[in-house]
């Protein structure tokens, strides 16, 4: 635009740099404090890794099964090398809710991951009955699934996958081989009494494989 | 956790988009842009100099500077629709003492391009993507130009464009003037859209390739007919005399460049012009849909807790327990407690043995489905089994905006399915204003809330001084009588900062005081170009203190009237109305407000002028989150005319707008850019974070120092109290329900 001088202010933005004290809850908190949090948060998740790993999944789980009377799993994700027992906090016809102490919730139809929560890169929702039911029976064939997730532009967005189930190589494990363009993935369950025991599978493109083992149905 | 897996990257690195991936599944590609991932000097992607007909991904800002001996440009880049993109650029070049600039011998100016790309590119056959682009197309116009653009993908490793150039990229090597002779640049007061010189003079071809030569690298070569006439002095290419300098001319018209991506965000750059000027220039780019943690870290909802069968629970089904009154009480304080675990207040609440209704304030969740979801869910688990109607009313902080009317059963039928199911059996209605039977939360009214903290403000763009911040401490305090009625007020105490008190032009603090007028000398009242000389007070101020009354008078109307000291430099009285259904697109609002200018710097004092204004509004919500305003009224100089604003809103909550105003005064009066404008941007904090939040960071880029088309600056205007829970926004975030 013409002329010399021009005089603009980026209004607004402001940023408070320090602590800052009150009764207003962090929800409606500072910047600086929010961001404080997200890191603290993050180193916490690192420091919980570490510890994590200088328990073995098996001490974890016998504590677990020693403290908490309702059903336990014992889930490992592999990307985020983590491994926690969770506890069922919630069952709504034949879906079950498990979480961690820290409230991040992992979803289970009849063991099959139906959706995770408080993970980042959550699963909303897995519509799969249709490989549950050949899962679950032991029988073979094609089944479409679709993964939907919440992204970053603020919507709810489906993945779309072709899979077909049959037996594994080693007996008792079924394959569940799946894909979509340049995507494949494999799932991988043991099924006891209609119902998935132990398992990997992949919830997503970001967050990778869980592996999920019932520690008390 | 990493940002991005392998995959995520590798199926950035071959330019697919994610959408392919996780987006509409069965359509892929064909209906989607070209997008481009290498920065041209422009900061648009492009070859060097010369564009290309690619675009970014939808919703992506970026930031280039560029830096050579012949210019520096900074450029704000936003691909605000799939197809079109918008550059603010901020760019210093050398002028000549002109009258004008006093003792400058550069100039620091701001220029706006747009890039439409018409034509899709088809991959498998011969058809390459078409653009058309206006460079620097208001005001000055000294990076002006006008062009035509085709880009063709190769190979995945070679692109090639070409295209036809008026302007500044046909400086030199012309083929013809087919529309005609260009008229000279605007010199009077700018700011206005140049559409005589469009597509006018002289016509050049110009030809780009990039090529990627690994994952990371570019390599581009490009011939421009942008010869930078006015810099290396070639009199009869440059368009105005004062523009001329005397850097080394250009040995021919091919360009050289190499650019080096560093991790998803970030690009490198350095180029050889014409063989003889050397620059660089980086690159900082964000896409809107690539969130750290695009589903948040916030901690899981509680689940829905399904009721037990009426022979488990005789006496919950039979709706008796409704008759004894300790049962609301002891449901509420359950209900309340658990909301407020999760970012939410109950501020009322009526119950019966079929139906319950909870009055809610969202205190943290940006997409505002998240908390109704959340809030359902916590119902479920709260209420007995004979309570069927579930009816969720959104507070926007008191004001009652929508009801979302929910069965109890579909929440336990469809708990964790896709979003769209319960918005089917949902239903959104306007809120009743005042039903009878509604009992608020104990304790929560009257409410106080404060805190001290410190803050930082800052102002850019400031020719003599880019950047000048003020650092200092700042106490808040609100005390809210019952819902809507508040006092709040804020006090800021400065510690530091390079911000002065200033007079407006080149007058100093003193010097303007000595004056003691609140107008210019061609009889404008002074209403903002003054503004600095509320800067920079060591004493402690009082940017604002204000009582609030908001209500709801019917289903569909709000109102508003604020008192006190509204902002740092007008008090008095505002009063607003708005009428709103929840499920329409249209809103009409007006606003009616007798201010007077405070004081520089006695806290409480007033100066002389004293002014009534006021407008209409219509506000309109387009799809694709697009909406527009406009409001026609008296602005804060008396000056009659209209303002026009444009937005879009992103379903994460990203915002991009811009605005114009004309009023009655003339472009004279007006002073340089001829009417006020500018552009806004709003980021929420939790998209960056993942933490939930309803904070964002942004602001506007605006003119500062003019008079005319300028509103007050009040608080709590309705449209954007209400907007969150409206049908338009509540559905287009409603895919994080279940989160």
């Amino acid at each position: 635009m013409s002329g010399t001088k021009m005089r603009f202010m980026l209004g607004a933005a402001a940023l408070a740099m320090l602590s800052a004290c009150g009764n207003v809850d962090s929800d409606e908190g500072s910047i600086p404090g929010l961001l404080a949090e997200a890191a603290r948060q993050s180193v916490a998740q690192r420091n919980r890794t570490e510890v994590a790993e200088k328990v073995s999944p098996s001490d974890m789980a016998a504590t677990a099964l020693r403290v908490n009377k309702g059903p336990l799993i014992l889930v490992g994700l592999e990307n985020a090398a983590t491994t926690q027992v969770l506890a069922m906090t919630g069952e709504n016809s034949g879906q079950r809710t498990y979480m961690t102490t820290n409230e991040q919730a992992i979803i289970l139809r009849d063991g099959m991951l139906a959706g995770t929560r408080g993970l980042g890169h959550d699963l909303s929702v897995a519509e799969m009955a249709p490989s549950s039911a050949l899962i679950r029976s032991g029988r073979s064939g094609q089944a479409n699934r679709v993964m939907r997730y919440w992204t970053g532009d603020g919507l709810e967005r489906p993945l779309r996958l072709e899979c077909s189930i049959g037996p594994g190589p080693k007996a008792g494990v079924i394959l569940e081989s799946c894909k979509n363009g340049p995507l494949e993935i494999q799932n991988n369950y043991i099924v006891q009494g209609g119902r998935v025991t132990v398992s990997r599978q992949w919830i997503g493109p970001d967050l990778g494989y869980v592996t999920i083992q019932e520690l008390r149905p | 956790m990493r940002a991005h897996s392998t995959l995520t990257r590798r199926l950035l690195a071959s330019t697919v988009p994610v959408a392919l991936l996780l987006g509409l599944g069965v359509s892929p590609g064909l209906a989607d842009p070209l997008i481009g991932t290498k920065f041209n000097s422009y900061g648009l992607p492009g070859g060097i100099d010369t564009p290309t007909a690619e675009m970014l991904p939808d919703a992506t800002l970026s930031a280039t500077l560029n830096y050579s001996d012949l210019a520096r440009k900074n450029a704000l880049v936003f691909q605000i629709l799939p197809r079109l993109t918008v550059a603010l650029r901020y760019a210093r070049f050398d002028s000549q003492a002109n009258g004008v600039s006093q003792s400058r011998d550069y100039i620091w100016d701001r220029s706006f391009d747009l890039r439409y790309q018409f034509l899709d590119e088809n991959p498998n056959g011969w058809m390459p993507a078409v653009a058309i682009g206006l460079q620097d197309f208001m005001g000055t116009g000294y990076y002006s130009a006008e062009y035509l653009v085709a880009t063709k993908t190769i190979n995945p490793r070679l692109r090639v464009s070409a295209g036809l150039g008026w302007g500044r990229l046909a400086q030199s090597g012309d083929i013809g003037s087919p529309f005609g002779d260009r008229p000279g640049p605007d010199e009077e007061e700018g700011g206005k859209p140049n559409t005589d010189q469009w597509f006018k003079g002289d016509m050049a071809p110009f030809v780009s390739a990039t090529w990627q030569a690994t994952e990371k690298l570019a390599l581009t070569a490009e011939y421009s007919g942008d010869n930078y006439a006015c810099e290396t002095g070639i009199a009869e290419d440059c368009a105005r005399d004062v523009w001329l300098s005397d850097k080394d001319e250009l040995k021919n018209h091919i360009n050289l460049g190499a650019s080096y991506q560093w991790g998803q965000n970030y690009q490198l750059g350095a180029y050889l012009l014409g063989g003889r000027q050397l620059g660089l220039q980086f690159s900082v780019a964000m896409d809107s849909s690539q969130a750290p943690y695009p589903s948040g870290i916030e901690k899981a909802p509680a689940p829905v807790r399904p009721r037990p069968s009426p022979s488990a629970d005789p006496e919950g089904w039979s709706g008796a327990w409704s008759a004894d009154p300790t049962a609301q009480p002891a449901i509420q304080k359950v209900l309340s407690d658990a909301l407020d675990k999760e970012g939410q207040t109950l501020e009322s609440m009526s119950l019966d043995a079929n139906r319950a209704e909870v009055r809610i304030r969202n205190r943290r969740y940006m997409q505002h489905s998240q908390a109704i979801g959340r809030t359902a869910r916590l119902m479920t688990r709260a209420l007995p089994p004979s309570v069927e109607t579930l009816v969720i009313t959104t507070s926007a902080d008191g004001l009652p905006t929508s009801s979302v009317t929910v069965r109890r059963s579909d929440v336990e039928r469809l708990e964790n399915s896709e979003a769209g199911q319960i918005a089917a059996a949902a239903q959104l209605t306007d809120a009743d204003p005042r039903p009878g039977n509604l009992t608020f939360t104990e304790g929560l009214f009257p409410r106080f809330s404060w805190a001290v903290k410190p803050y930082l403000s800052t102002s850019i763009f400031d020719p003599d001084e880019p950047f000048r911040y003020e650092i200092g401490a700042e106490a808040v305090a609100e005390y809210e009588f019952t819902p809507g009625l508040v006092v709040s007020g804020t006090v800021r105490q400065r510690v530091l900062g390079t911000t002065e008190q200033e007079g407006p032009g080149s007058l100093s603090a003193e010097e303007y005081e000595a004056l003691d007028t609140d107008y210019a000398s061609n009889g404008v009242p002074r209403v903002r170009s003054d503004s600095r000389m509320y800067s920079g007070n060591d004493s402690p101020t009082i940017p604002r203190l204000t009582l609030a009354w908001y209500a709801k008078p019917t289903e569909t109307v709000y109102s508003r009237v604020t008192v006190g000291l509204l902002e740092r430099a007008y008090g008095g009285a505002s009063t607003e109305v708005l009428w709103w259904p929840t499920n329409s697109s249209l809103a009409l609002g007006a606003e009616l407000n007798r201010v007077k200018k405070r004081d520089f710097r006695d806290v409480f004092g007033f100066r002389d002028y004293e002014v009534t204004t006021g407008h209409v509004s219509a506000y309109y919500q387009f799809t694709d989150g697009i909406r527009a305003q406009l409001d026609v009224g008296q602005y804060l100089a008396g000056d009659k005319g209209a303002t026009i604003t444009v937005e879009r809103q992103f379903a994460n909550g990203w915002r991009v707008g811009a605005w114009a105003s004309k009023t009655d005064l003339s472009d004279e009066d007006f002073g340089e850019g001829s009417f006020d404008k500018g552009v806004s941007i709003s980021i929420p904090l939790g998209w960056g974070t993942g933490e939930p939040s309803l904070r964002r960071v942004g602001g506007d880029i605006r003119s500062l120092s003019r008079d005319g088309g300028s509103k007050l600056r009040v608080d709590g205007r309705l449209y954007d109290k209400v907007r969150d829970s409206q049908s338009g926004q509540l559905y287009q975030g409603w895919g994080r329900f279940w989160r």
